[in-house]
């Protein structure tokens, strides 16, 4: 059975699509197999909410009467990158406010400026002729601003890794804290509803795809950095962190339902970034992987006081384990956190069912395929003549 | 029966005393220490009282009548529920399972009566939705 992106949109149009979640379609295709079910569910929606470091948001402020080139800009304090012209910015969610504390940074600015708040702006320049105003101080907000949208260059990471602590003191990660002795266990995907996940080779997902970002509707732009496709797989789905999207959407249709800010104690700060991603059933080898559940996806346990990139997994866990609530490490029975959050990742698929079944939301062919191969190459020290 | 849980806050001139020995032992209490802390400024106990009611209330009484401030706890942290993610972070910390994952809903739930105040949940919440109420 095949099943074009056309095919799909036109029933989408007629009101006549049939959508189900990436939770609800496990079932579906358990009670009635597979083939049945990819004849019957054209699309499956999933979500993910968690924290995405790699998170910022593209601002053009508008030109101020004089007009300034902003060569140093902050919002709220927190400093914004200005090397682009005179007056765009880029904010980067981790950057963190310029008074020595880590509990304040980009993401905050992005998650005030989304919850429709005053943020204040201040600006220097060293003043030409044509823009010669040397400096500027005042409230933006994303009514007033000019455009604000976020283009974050890794999110959706495919997989991650289960992170915990073997060493006799806490440790502070962005993997959240870390009892000591392996007193607890972190972890990250959504798991079963996780969009990268739920297509793990890419097949219905690509350059141009449309999906849910924030609450708004935004697009796959590139192919997320440390993009990475030789990993070893398990069911066909990778086992480790794997393939990753830059993404893009527009800041003034977005909601702090699906964006809010994080502070990681003693680590600094990060975005939580709500991403859904509709999955076209083309065929019935698109619906066997959108299908797996958290019985079949797996994950690495890494213990987090090893400071390697080289640490290898102590093992491999199922996230049915991980989402039980603890999972057995030597014997010993290690309680297990969730960083990012199934229920909104679950509200999101559902947001996503609603909309496409509403008419709201066209599923896209991608413009371009994301690379089939794409090795995640390291950083070693090493001279002029060896690079 | 009943519980309640108790601030004393003792001043450094009383803090040798052995006060809350002296209440345990005469007015028949059940106390569980679950924080205690000594300073230049004197000493602070979080405890966790069971008994009569009646003996409950004329074991503070002796408290106060000896000098210790007392504060009834009833709230040790409490949730911001609009910042509240339902991540999960918190289930792995809380030593006392205060924070339990409703599977129906996988909505976070906080049970504050069984909250030993340790203080571990506050900066485990990455949208810092633990807030601290007291000490
Ligand atoms: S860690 Fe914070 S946000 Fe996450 S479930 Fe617990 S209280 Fe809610
Ligand atoms: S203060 Fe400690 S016992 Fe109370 S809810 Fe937080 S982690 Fe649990």
């Amino acid at each position: 059975m095949k099943r074009t992106y056309e095919e799909i949109n036109e029933k989408i149009k007629k009101g006549d699509v049939v959508v189900m979640t990436a939770e609800e379609v496990i079932k579906v295709v358990e009670s009635q197999g597979l083939e049945s079910a990819t004849k019957e569910i054209d699309v499956v929606t999933t979500g993910t909410f968690g924290a995405m470091c790699s998170s910022g948001a593209f601002l053009n402020f508008g030109h101020a009467e004089p007009p300034i080139k902003m060569q140093r800009v902050w919002l709220n304090g927190v400093p914004a990158y200005t090397g682009l012209a005179a007056v765009d910015a880029y904010i980067g969610a981790t950057e963190l406010k310029e008074n020595g504390d880590l509990d304040y940074g980009g993401a905050h600015v992005i998650e005030e400026l989304i919850a429709g708040k005053p943020v204040h702006l201040r600006a220097t320049a060293y003043g030409t002729d044509c823009y010669p105003r040397r400096s500027i101080e005042t409230y933006i907000s994303l009514k007033t601003i000019n455009q604000a949208y976020l283009y974050n260059p890794r999110n959706a990471y495919q997989n991650y890794a289960v992170a915990t602590n073997s060493s006799d003191t806490t440790l502070f990660t962005y993997m959240g804290k870390l009892l000591p002795n392996y007193g607890n266990a972190t972890f990250s995907s959504a798991g079963q509803l996780s969009p990268l996940l739920k297509d793990p080779l890419c097949r219905t997902i690509g350059i141009g795809t449309r999906i849910f970002i924030g609450g708004a509707k935004g697009f796959v732009a590139w192919e997320g950095t440390q993009y990475n496709t030789t990993v070893p797989t398990k069911n066909g789905v990778p086992l480790r962190p794997g393939r990753t999207l830059a993404v893009i959407g527009d800041m003034k249709e977005m909601s702090t339902e699906f964006i809010r800010a994080l502070y990681f104690h003693r680590y600094g700060v990060s975005l939580a970034v709500g991403i859904g991603v509709p999955i076209p059933i083309l065929d019935q080898e698109v619906m066997k992987f959108a299908s797996l559940s958290d019985k079949d996806l797996f994950a690495p346990v890494l213990d987090y006081s090893l400071q390697s990139r080289n640490r290898k997994p102590l093992k491999e866990v199922s996230y049915a384990e991980l989402r039980s609530g603890s999972i057995e490490l030597f014997g010993k029975k290690v309680k297990t956190s969730s960083l990012s959050s199934y229920y909104k990742a679950r509200v999101i698929a559902e947001k996503l069912k609603k909309m496409i079944e509403e008419g709201e939301f066209l599923i896209s062919r991608p413009v371009q395929p994301l690379p089939e191969e794409r090795s995640f190459k390291p950083l070693d020290i090493r001279s002029k003549e060896e690079v | 029966m009943v519980k309640k849980k108790y601030l004393l806050s003792f001043t450094p001139a009383i803090v040798n005393e052995p006060l809350t020995y002296k209440m345990i032992k005469e007015y028949d209490l059940l106390v569980n220490i679950l924080r205690a802390e000594v300073s230049e400024r004197g000493g602070r106990l979080l405890i966790e009282v069971e008994g009569k009611p009646s003996q409950m209330n004329k074991g503070i009484s002796f408290l106060k009548d000896a000098g210790v401030e007392v504060r009834e706890l009833n709230e040790y942290v409490n949730r911001d529920e609009d910042r509240c993610t339902d991540c999960g972070a918190c289930l792995s910390i809380c030593p006392a399972d205060a924070f339990e994952m409703d599977k129906q809903t996988w909505k976070v739930l906080f049970k504050g009566d069984r909250c030993i105040a340790c203080g571990l949940c506050i900066d485990t919440c990455p949208p810092r939705a633990m807030k601290l109420r007291i000490w």
